[in-house]
């Protein structure tokens, strides 16, 4: 089994990153419901923990940082986006709402 | 390895500031919720206070980095920790008064300060690293820290928006940055500021530039959200004008120079050496000679931009948003034309000035704004009739952020014009040139309310005690930098070898 993983070439993790990130990006930007769009920014943030385990095994210098980088990227993304969703639920409570197009109080 | 056998005490202003966050949390904890928690921001003040002895007595000696080079005491980040302790002495002064009894918006005033304290924290993390995985912990701390400080009027509309505009486009941001990071970490295989640079450079001969490239670029991105330039701008006016002032003032001053902390930490030390021998033109640095290009156009952007957009605001967090998308852009222009000029006291001497100038105007707001209950810029009329001397010294900080002789930020703003023009990056000191002109437009639209508009009442304004102390610091920090600035630059000079961020211990 990590025989046969081992013969995957570096570039299609990357790539697979890549489509996450760009998949992520793009549903951050577009949707309009702001669960999905903190959903989104997980997988942008789940993109880089490919690539970061992706280089550690198969980088030009292989070795444990990336794998511990990622670590520290995952706690920190579930903080953030604990934060996320305690503001997203004040705002609930407040307007009603998760649309992120109703938030637009300031623009006038 | 000995973990105990390290040289510990370098670290003595993160303890402290750790310490006392978590002593005013516990305290705040424990207290009977009925009782008024203001004193815990005069601990936090003698905390910051103290921190900030440790840091002067540590000044000016050998670079330290312990914890297998991950924590790094330099001058460069001694100096940026000098301006965050100061700034965030002062905001608490500034705050204590502001979440008084009769501001019932804030509940949560407890949280307030311990919140700024692990803010404060992450910045001198970001400030005095030398790994990128400690740097990117240091940056979320603050980031976490400053979401919540956003919305810490929960029953207020306008603050939980704007702490939700703030954490998506600050989560957006940290991916784009790890997203650069990565690749960074895949050509180097080591997360050691000073071992990717070598490694950096000798994969940039190896061919695998492309991949540096993304790496700059989007770290370049991602990091820009911190100091609020182009192209991640977007958030400032909304987030400025929903977060509580003293939360505004913090965003601009303290988390901006938190921004170009890492920022010129990273790229100094990260990309310096790359070299790129194979050009016709003969071989060339990449950063100072081709990577800052795209700094300069950022910078030059940010400045039309910001300066623009001002003009139409009547908010007036917002105009002050505006005006520090426009500040950040001032403040790059050092980095593109790094090469061969005094850099780094160019840089802190403006955001020493720009402290100032920018605490001491927010200080003002928060007395004009809470008195007259609104943040249209018409609060201001009549003001030099309520209360001469808060109208004199809002005159000497608009001065100074437009950039009028005498006054710091004039200072700060030509030597970061002239290193242009020595530089030869004629355009880049052209639109700087241009845009301080339109500047003057809506930083004197506000001095024209205050001396030459009637107001609503002739009522005088009663500056409270905390926030004149502020403002007094504010104008004798402005006028002083600007009577002498060459006080300023010696002491730079002389007492922080900054170059000893490019030495490895």
């Amino acid at each position: 089994m990590s025989e046969a993983l081992s013969q995957v070439p570096l570039t299609s993790y990357l790539l697979v990153g890549l489509i996450l990130f760009s998949v992520g990006l793009y549903g951050a930007l577009t949707k309009r419901n702001a669960v999905i769009v903190l959903l989104s920014i997980e997988l942008m943030l789940n993109a880089v923990n490919i690539n970061l385990v992706a280089f550690a095994k198969h980088g030009l210098y292989p070795g444990i940082t990336g794998q511990i980088f990622s670590l520290f990227t995952i706690t920190i993304a579930a903080a953030e986006v604990a934060v996320g969703v305690a503001i997203l639920m004040a705002l609930y409570r407040n307007r009603g709402t998760v649309q992120v197009d109703k938030m637009d109080l300031m623009k006038r | 390895m000995d973990i105990t056998a390290w040289n510990w005490e370098v670290m003595t202003p993160e303890f402290i500031i750790l310490g006392t966050a978590t002593i005013l949390s516990l305290i705040d904890l424990f207290m009977p919720d009925d009782r008024d928690r203001r004193f815990l921001g005069i601990l936090g003040l003698l905390g910051v206070i103290a921190a900030g002895f440790y840091v002067i007595k540590f000044a000016g000696a050998e670079p330290v980095q312990i914890m297998n080079d991950m924590f790094r005491l330099d001058s460069f980040g001694t100096a940026f920790k000098l301006i965050f302790l100061t700034g965030v002495a002062l905001l608490f002064i500034l705050s204590i008064q502001y979440l008084n009894r009769q501001n019932q918006e804030v509940q949560y005033r407890g949280e307030f300060f311990y919140l700024v304290l692990t803010a404060l924290l992450g910045m001198m993390i970001m400030a005095s690293s030398a790994d990128l995985i400690t740097l990117f912990v240091g940056l979320e701390v603050l980031s976490v820290s400053s979401y919540i400080l956003v919305g810490i009027r929960k029953k207020h509309l306008y603050s939980n928006e704007s702490a939700f505009k703030y954490v998506v486009s600050g989560a957006i941001a940290t991916a784009i940055t790890l997203y650069g990071m990565s690749f960074i970490y895949g050509i180097t295989g080591t997360t050691n500021l000073y071992d990717i640079a070598e490694r950096l450079a000798s994969a940039y001969q190896q061919g695998f530039s492309l991949m540096i490239y993304l790496g700059f670029f989007l770290m370049l991105v991602g990091l820009s959200f911190k100091i609020a330039v182009v192209p991640y701008h977007m958030w400032a006016p909304d987030v400025y004008q929903g977060a509580p002032t003293p939360v505004t003032a913090f965003l601009s001053v303290l988390s901006k120079a938190a921004g170009f902390a890492i920022i010129i930490r990273i790229f100094l030390s990260v990309f310096r050496s790359i070299v790129n021998y194979q050009s016709d033109a003969g071989s060339f640095y990449v950063l100072f000679q081709e990577l800052n290009l795209y700094i300069a156009i950022l910078a030059a952007a940010s400045m039309i931009i910001g300066n623009t957009l001002a003009l139409r605001q009547t908010n007036i967090k917002r105009l002050m948003a505006y005006s520090s998308i426009a500040q950040a852009g001032y403040i790059l222009v050092p980095l593109v034309t790094f090469w061969g000029i005094n850099f780094f006291s160019q840089t802190l001497f403006y955001l020493v000035a720009y402290l100032f100038m920018t605490l001491g105007a927010f200080a003002v707001i928060m007395v004009v704004t809470t008195d007259r209950g609104t943040e249209d810029i018409r609060s201001f009329a009549g003001l030099y009739h309520r209360s001469p001397f808060t109208a004199i010294a809002m005159t000497i900080f608009l001065l100074s952020l437009a950039g009028i002789p005498i006054t710091a930020g004039f200072f700060g703003k030509f030597y970061i014009f002239m290193s242009s023009v020595l530089y030869e990056n004629y355009w880049l000191a052209a639109v700087m040139m241009g845009t301080s002109i339109i500047s003057y437009i809506y930083y004197f639209g506000i001095i024209r309310q205050m001396y030459m508009r009637p107001g609503d009442t002739e009522a005088r304004l009663a500056v409270p005690l905390p926030a004149a102390f502020v403002i007094a610091v504010g104008v004798l920090g402005t006028v002083a930098v600007g009577l002498f600035p060459d006080l300023v630059l010696n002491y730079l000079n002389q007492n922080l070898q900054f170059t000893d961020m490019f030495a490895r211990p």
